[in-house]
């Protein structure tokens, strides 16, 4: 991650439009999700950008769920929408969890993953997104579309 | 991931306890595959092949076949615009 990877696009120009914590458990994902596709549609975002959005923010709330939280419903996972004038939006997703090197995660296009039954939900978030980070210690995802 | 994927998940699980090895997944009202259900779909389809048999996949949504080939997933799978077209494949 570049020094200044914030660059042409700053912070104090987002609007908060959702912030919000839940309890790890797989069964508010579907909730959650549905909340932030309902805020797309009010700010007007044309449809294939709002599938990808969405699909991208289920992965990283899985992930958060899942993998940082273990299922654990006493844990809480943090959800934050913004956008700018521009019409961008950022999304971050924070799990309380030991997070992970996104740099580790293998190919799940390399043929020896292909018929693999899991490893594509980051990959998946990176080719659905414009930009993606991992902040913190790899337990919190940024996932901007412009 | 929820219940739709449980749902998908049953379903397999009792097709492979059975005889059946050629299966035709109709996914027309399915708007959106996360890679849960991706995952899932692999593995039954591997399970499906060593028994000799295939899975075709009928009316996925543009966003789904978007989605399978972002994950280079697509081309294991045959695609048909209805189910009679994708049954009349297996003769």
């Amino acid at each position: 991650m570049p020094p200044d990877s914030n660059a042409g696009r700053p912070e104090n120009e987002l609007s908060e439009v959702l912030n919000i914590g839940f309890p790890a458990d797989p069964e508010a994902i579907g909730a959650v999700a549905d909340a932030i596709t309902e805020i797309l549609i009010q700010l007007r975002v044309p449809e294939q950008k709002r599938l990808e959005i969405g699909l991208a923010v289920q992965e990283a709330l899985v992930n958060a769920v899942v993998h940082g939280c273990k299922s654990d419903p006493s844990k809480e996972v943090r959800c934050r929408l913004q956008s700018d004038p521009l019409g961008r939006i950022v999304i971050t997703v924070t799990d309380p969890g030991p997070g992970f090197s996104p740099d580790l995660l293998s190919d799940p296009k390399r043929q020896e993953n292909v018929y693999a039954d899991h490893g594509r939900g980051v990959y998946l978030i990176r080719q659905l997104m414009d930009e993606v980070s991992f902040e913190r210690r790899g337990n919190e995802i940024r996932m901007w579309k412009y | 991931m929820g219940p739709a994927v449980d749902g998908l998940r049953q379903v397999f699980e009792e097709s492979l306890g059975g005889a059946d090895t050629r299966i035709v997944l109709n996914l027309a009202e399915v708007s959106m595959i996360d890679s849960t259900g991706i995952g899932l779909l692999v593995r039954f389809l591997a399970s499906t092949k060593q028994r000799g048999g295939n899975i075709k996949l009928v009316q996925p949504s543009k966003f789904a076949v978007q989605t399978l080939r972002l994950v280079g997933v697509l081309n294991l799978f045959e695609v048909f615009e209805n189910d009679d077209a994708a049954v009349e494949s297996f003769t």
